[in-house]
C-alpha cells in the first residue's frame, strides 16, 4: 500500500514539474486578469502630462469602478483644473471581444452629455494621455496570441517575459512585451511597439503595495519614445469593495453629479 | 562628406531666427509638412479612393518621420448628434461602389464643411491634397552618428520613392513641402554639377591643349585642379565640416578657373623664355623667380577676398568661403609645385633664331599695339569709363536679394516647375509662415476674448493680398462647438466661456482628436496662426510680414508676437545677404588694398591699385540691378570673387611694371613691355575663365545662367580696366617714380 501511495505522489510530483513547465503566455496573462481586484473600487488620480520640451499638464481625477460579471463600469470626475471641474466621464467596459466599450462624456458648462464613438484607434487614448483604455483597464485575453518567452528578474523582481501579438491587425501596436511580476502578477515593464516594429512606448510600474489585502499598483509611467511625451499616473486613496449604487454608472447620474 | 541643406542649416548657431524656431519647435513640432497633390478626374469613385486611401496610409506609415496625416480618407470629421459625437473618416472603411446613393452620401459629407473642403478637396472634385505633419527630426549630433544624409532630405527622398510608385500613377501625385523640395533640389544639383564639371574640364582640356599645344599644358591643370579639390573635400569630410549641395558649385568652377589662370601665366612666360635660350631647367628657374611671387601673391589676394564671406551670417556663405578658399590654396600650391616639375622633364629644345626679350609673335605684337593706342587716349578712355562706371551704380541700388525658387532655378528646373503648379493650385501652397502670439499667462489661450482677437487677426490676415489660407485652433473650436449642437450653422463660432472651451477640448481628446497640439501649446498660453502662400514676391512678402507682425501688436498689446517658418526665414536671410555681401565686399576692398600696399611697398601703390578692381564689382553690380537678376545665395558670391579673381591681372600687370620700370626707368617702356610679356596671358586667362564660367549658362537654372553671365561680365570687365585703366593711373599717376623722358 505505501508503495503505491509513494508511486501515486511521484507521478503526481512529475505531473506537477511537468505541468509547470508547460505553463504558457497565455496561462500567465490569464492569471493577471484573474488577479483578485475586489468588485468595487474606490481611487484617486493625479495624472501628469509631460511634453518633451518640459511643460506639463495636471489633471486630477477621482474615480469609482464596478464589475458586472466580466465586465467593468467606471465613473470619473474632474477635479482639477478648475476650468474643467466636474466634467464627468462614464465607461462600459466590455470583456466580450468585438463589443464597443462606451464611453460618455459631461461637459457641465454646456450641461450636456455626449457619447463618445468611433472605431478609429486614435480613440484609443485615455485623456489625451500617452495610456490606452486597455492599459488603464483591462482586454480580452483572447484579443492577442501570448508567448512565454522567458523568466527574468526586472527591477528586482522575478517575472515572467510574455510577448502578446494582436489578433486585430488595426491595433495601435504591432506586439508589446510584458514583464509580469511573479509575486503579484501585475506588469513591472511593458514594452510596445509600433506597426514598423519600432519601440514605440515604454510602460513602467512601480509602487505596487497590498491595500486591504488587494495588489494595487500606485505608480505607472508611459513614454511615447518616438515623441518624448510621458504619463505619469499616481493613484491615492484606494479603497475596495466600497458600498456604490449601480445607478451610479448611468448617463443620468453623470449629468446629476454626485 | 555630410550633406545637408536644411534650411534651418543656413542659420549659423545662435542666429535669433534659429532661437525662434526651435522655440517654436519645442511647442509645436516640426513646422516642416510634406505636401502631396492628387488629381484625376473625379476622386468620389470607389477606384480614386481606394488608391488615395493606400497612397495615405503608405506615407503616414512609411516615412520615417510621419507623426500625422490629413487628407480626404484620413481627417478628424467632427459628427454629432442628439446624444453623441464622434471623430471619424469621411470615407468608411468600407468604399461603396460608385453611383451609389452611399458614395454620393461620402461626397455631400466632405463638402458641408467647407471649412474643411477647401483644405482637402477642391470643387470640382478633380484634386484632393494630402498633408503629412512630421515628428521633430533628431538633432545634428544624433542623426550624423548613422547617416550622412539628413533628415529632411531622407523624408523627400522617401516621398518621392512612394509618389512615384506605379500603384499612384492614376491620381498622379505631386509632392511639395520644405524635404520634398530640398531632396529634388539636392538631386538636381547634383546631376547638374556633374554635367558643369564635364563641361568644364572640356573647355579646360580643349583650351590649354590650344593654348600650350603641349601633352602637359592639359595634363597641369587637371592636375591641379583634381590635387586641390580632393585635399579640399576629404579635409571638410574629415571635420566634418558643413557642406552645402547649392554652393559646392563655386568652389570646383573657381578651382578651373584659378587653375587655369596660375598654369597659363607660368606656361606663357616659361614658353617666352624656351624662345629665348631653350633651355629647359633654367627656363623653368626663371619662371619661378619672375611668376612665381605674383601667382603666389594672386592666389593669396584671392584667398582673401574668399574669406571675407565669413561675415555674412549664413552658413552656405561661410561653406562657400571655407571651402572656395582652401581649394584655392590647394590649387595654387599643387600649381606652383606639380607644374614646374613637369616642366622640367624633358629634353632642351633648340632656342628661336633671333628671338629676344623685344621680339614679338603675332599676339604680343598686337598687345603692344594695344598699349600704345591706350597710352595714346588716355582722357578719352577715362572719361568713357566714368560715365558707365556713374549709369552702372545707379543700377547698383536696385538689386535686389530673392530666395524663392521661382527666381533663383526658375521653372525651366523640371521639379521648379512642379513645385510651383502645386503651389498655384486650388488646393496646394508652396510656402507658409507662423505666426505665434505668446500670452503674458497660462490658460489665457482659451479665454474667449483672447480667440476672439486671434480670429479678428485671422480676418485680417485672409485679406492679404498673398495669403492662400489660414489655420489656426479657432478651426477646431468652431467646428467642435458646431457639432456639439447639432451641427447647427449658428454655432460655427468661438465658445463664449473658458469654461465651455477647456470641457470640449476634453471631449476633443476623448474623442480621438490630436490636431489641437498642433495650434495651441500645452500651457494653453501660446496660439499658433499658420499662413499658406502659393506665390512668393520679395518685396511684397516682407510688406507682409511687417503688416502682420504690426495688427497682431496691435490686437494683442501684452503679448509676445513671432513669426517664424519658411517665409520669415526667407526675409531674414535675403537682409543677411544684402548687408553682408555689401560687408564682405568692404573687408576684401579693405584688405587688398592693405595687401598691394604692403606688397608693393607703397601706400600709393596699393590705393591706385585698387582702382580698376572696383570696375566688376560695379559692373556686375550695375548689370544686375539694370537687367534685374536678383542676389541670391550663388549670385553674392560674386562681387568679392571678382574682386580677387581682377585683382590677379592687376598684380601681375603692376608687378610686371615696376620689374620693367626698375630697368628702364620709362613708363611708356614700361608699360609697352609689360603688354608684351604678360598681356597675352592676361588676356588669354579672362577668356579661357570667362568659358569655364560659361559652363554655367548651359544650365536651365535660372541661378547657374545669372552666374555664369555675370562671371563673364566681371572676368570682361577686369580685363578692359586691366588693360585700359591701370596702364593709364600707372603712368600719370607716375606711381614707381618721376621717371625718364625719352625721344620716341
Amino acid at each position: 500500500m505505501k508503495k503505491i501511495i509513494f508511486i501515486l505522489a511521484v507521478a503526481l510530483m512529475g505531473a506537477t514539474a511537468v505541468s509547470a513547465q508547460k505553463l504558457t503566455g497565455r496561462d500567465v496573462i490569464q492569471k493577471v486578469k484573474d488577479r483578485p481586484d475586489g468588485n468595487t473600487r474606490y481611487a484617486e488620480l493625479e495624472l501628469t502630462l509631460k511634453k518633451k520640451n518640459g511643460t506639463t499638464r495636471q489633471r486630477k481625477v477621482t474615480s469609482w469602478a464596478m464589475d458586472e460579471g466580466k465586465d467593468t463600469k467606471k465613473m470619473m470626475f474632474f477635479t482639477y483644473p478648475g476650468d474643467v471641474k466636474g466634467t464627468g466621464f462614464l465607461t462600459w467596459d466590455y470583456d466580450q471581444i468585438g463589443k464597443e466599450d462606451a464611453k460618455w462624456l459631461y461637459l457641465p458648462a454646456m450641461k450636456k452629455t455626449r457619447r463618445i464613438s468611433g472605431s478609429s484607434s486614435k480613440t484609443d487614448y485615455f485623456m489625451g494621455t500617452d495610456f490606452t483604455y486597455d492599459d488603464m483597464g483591462s482586454r480580452h485575453v483572447d484579443e492577442d496570441t501570448h508567448k512565454l518567452l522567458r523568466e527574468e528578474v526586472k527591477n528586482g523582481h522575478k517575472c515572467w517575459v510574455v510577448e502578446s501579438v494582436p489578433v486585430d491587425k488595426h491595433e495601435i501596436y504591432s506586439r508589446k512585451v510584458s514583464w509580469i511580476r511573479q509575486d503579484c502578477l501585475t506588469a513591472a515593464y511593458v514594452e510596445y511597439y509600433d506597426k514598423l516594429n519600432k519601440l514605440h512606448r515604454v510602460l513602467t510600474i512601480s509602487d505596487v503595495n497590498k491595500i486591504q489585502g488587494f495588489w494595487t499598483i500606485q505608480k505607472m509611467e508611459m513614454k511615447n519614445v518616438q515623441t518624448e511625451h510621458s504619463t505619469v499616473i499616481l493613484v491615492k486613496n484606494s479603497q475596495y469593495d466600497v458600498k456604490i449604487d449601480k445607478a451610479l454608472f448611468t448617463v443620468a447620474k453623470l449629468e446629476k453629479g454626485l | 562628406m555630410v550633406k545637408e541643406t536644411s534650411f534651418d542649416d543656413y542659420f549659423i548657431e545662435d542666429d535669433p531666427m534659429l532661437i525662434k524656431t526651435e522655440e517654436f519647435k519645442s511647442h509645436f513640432g516640426n513646422d516642416y509638412y510634406v505636401g502631396v497633390l492628387t488629381q484625376c478626374d473625379n476622386h468620389f469613385t470607389k477606384k480614386n479612393l481606394t488608391t488615395l486611401r493606400a497612397l495615405s496610409n503608405e506615407l503616414l506609415d512609411s516615412l520615417s518621420y510621419a507623426d500625422k496625416i490629413t487628407s480626404l480618407t484620413d481627417i478628424e470629421f467632427m459628427v454629432g448628434s442628439d446624444d453623441g459625437m464622434t471623430i471619424e473618416q469621411i470615407v468608411p472603411d468600407e468604399i461603396p461602389d460608385d453611383g451609389t446613393a452611399a458614395m454620393d452620401s461620402i461626397r455631400a459629407r466632405a463638402y458641408s464643411k467647407p471649412h474643411v473642403a477647401r483644405k482637402l478637396i477642391s470643387e470640382k472634385g478633380d484634386l484632393s491634397w494630402i498633408m503629412v505633419k512630421l515628428r521633430a527630426f533628431p538633432k545634428d549630433s544624433v542623426w550624423k552618428k548613422t547617416s550622412t544624409v539628413a533628415p529632411d532630405i531622407i523624408t523627400g527622398e522617401e516621398v518621392e520613392r512612394i509618389i512615384k510608385k506605379p500603384e499612384y500613377a492614376s491620381l498622379n501625385p505631386r509632392g511639395t513641402g520644405m524635404p520634398y523640395v530640398t531632396h529634388c533640389k539636392t538631386v538636381y544639383i547634383g546631376k547638374e554639377m556633374g554635367r558643369l564639371m564635364m563641361i568644364a574640364t572640356l573647355i579646360c582640356m580643349v583650351v590649354m591643349l590650344c593654348m600650350t599645344r603641349s601633352l602637359r599644358g592639359v595634363i597641369a591643370p587637371i592636375v591641379s585642379v583634381i590635387g586641390g579639390l580632393f585635399i579640399t573635400y576629404g579635409i571638410a569630410g574629415f571635420t566634418q565640416m558643413y557642406v552645402d549641395s547649392t554652393v559646392l558649385m563655386i568652389p570646383t568652377i573657381l578651382s578651373f578657373a584659378v587653375a587655369i589662370a596660375y598654369n597659363i601665366h607660368i606656361f606663357s612666360y616659361f614658353r617666352g623664355r624656351m624662345r629665348i635660350h631653350g633651355e629647359r631647367r633654367k627656363a623653368v628657374v626663371e619662371t619661378l623667380k619672375e611668376i612665381g611671387w605674383s601667382v603666389f601673391f594672386c592666389g593669396f589676394t584671392t584667398l582673401v577676398s574668399l574669406l571675407s564671406f565669413l561675415v555674412i551670417p549664413i552658413r552656405p556663405m561661410h561653406c562657400v568661403g571655407i571651402i572656395s578658399s582652401m581649394s584655392v590654396l590647394f590649387v595654387l600650391l599643387t600649381s606652383l609645385i606639380v607644374t614646374p616639375v613637369l616642366l622640367s622633364f624633358g629634353k632642351d629644345k633648340r632656342p628661336l633664331e633671333g628671338f629676344t626679350e623685344d621680339s614679338d609673335t603675332r599676339w604680343t605684337k598686337a598687345m603692344v599695339s594695344l598699349s600704345d593706342a591706350v597710352l595714346r587716349n588716355p582722357h578719352k578712355i577715362g572719361w568713357s569709363f566714368l560715365v558707365v562706371c556713374i549709369l552702372l551704380c545707379i543700377g547698383l541700388w536696385k538689386i535686389e536679394a530673392a530666395f524663392d525658387i521661382e527666381r533663383t532655378m526658375g521653372e525651366n528646373v523640371p521639379y521648379v516647375k512642379e513645385v510651383m503648379n502645386v503651389g498655384r493650385s486650388e488646393l496646394g501652397s508652396l510656402y507658409s509662415y507662423d505666426l505665434i502670439v505668446e500670452l503674458p499667462n497660462n490658460d489665457e489661450a482659451k479665454e474667449p476674448v483672447n480667440l476672439k482677437l486671434l480670429d479678428e487677426l485671422q480676418q485680417k490676415v485672409a485679406g492679404y493680398k498673398l495669403t492662400k489660407r489660414t489655420t489656426s485652433i479657432l478651426d477646431i473650436l468652431k467646428d467642435l462647438n458646431q457639432t456639439l449642437n447639432n451641427g447647427d450653422t449658428a454655432y460655427y463660432r468661438i465658445p463664449d466661456t473658458e469654461e465651455e472651451v477647456a470641457q470640449m477640448m476634453v471631449l476633443y481628446e476623448n474623442a480621438g482628436g490630436t490636431e489641437s497640439e498642433y495650434w495651441m501649446d500645452y500651457d494653453y498660453r501660446r496660439l499658433r496662426l499658420m499662413v499658406e502662400i502659393s506665390d512668393f514676391n520679395s518685396a511684397q512678402v516682407e510688406r507682409e510680414m511687417q503688416q502682420i507682425q504690426a495688427d497682431a501688436e496691435t490686437l494683442f498689446p501684452d503679448a509676445k508676437i513671432t513669426t517664424v517658418g519658411n517665409i520669415p526665414q526667407y526675409v531674414t536671410m535675403m537682409q543677411y545677404l544684402v548687408r553682408g555681401q555689401m560687408l564682405s565686399f568692404v573687408i576684401s576692398i579693405l584688405i587688398i588694398g592693405v595687401i598691394l600696399m604692403i606688397a608693393f611697398q607703397s601706400i600709393r601703390v596699393g590705393l591706385i591699385g585698387l582702382i580698376p578692381n572696383m570696375m566688376p564689382a560695379i559692373f556686375v553690380g550695375g548689370y544686375m540691378g539694370w537687367a534685374g537678376i536678383p542676389l541670391d545665395m550663388m549670385t553674392a558670391t560674386l562681387l568679392p570673387m571678382m574682386l580677387g579673381m581682377a585683382v590677379d591681372d592687376t598684380i601681375h600687370f603692376i608687378n610686371h611694371s615696376k620689374l620693367e620700370y626698375d630697368r628702364t626707368n620709362h613708363y611708356q617702356s614700361a608699360i609697352r613691355r609689360t603688354f608684351r610679356v604678360v598681356g597675352v596671358a592676361i588676356v588669354i586667362t579672362s577668356i579661357i575663365t570667362s568659358a569655364v564660367f560659361a559652363s554655367f549658362c548651359s544650365s536651365a537654372c535660372i541661378m547657374c545662367i545669372n552666374f555664369g553671365l555675370t562671371a563673364i561680365i566681371g572676368i570682361m570687365s577686369a580685363l578692359a580696366a586691366d588693360l585700359l585703366v591701370t596702364p593709364i593711373l600707372v603712368s600719370k599717376c607716375k606711381v614707381f617714380g618721376k621717371g625718364k623722358k625719352v625721344k620716341e
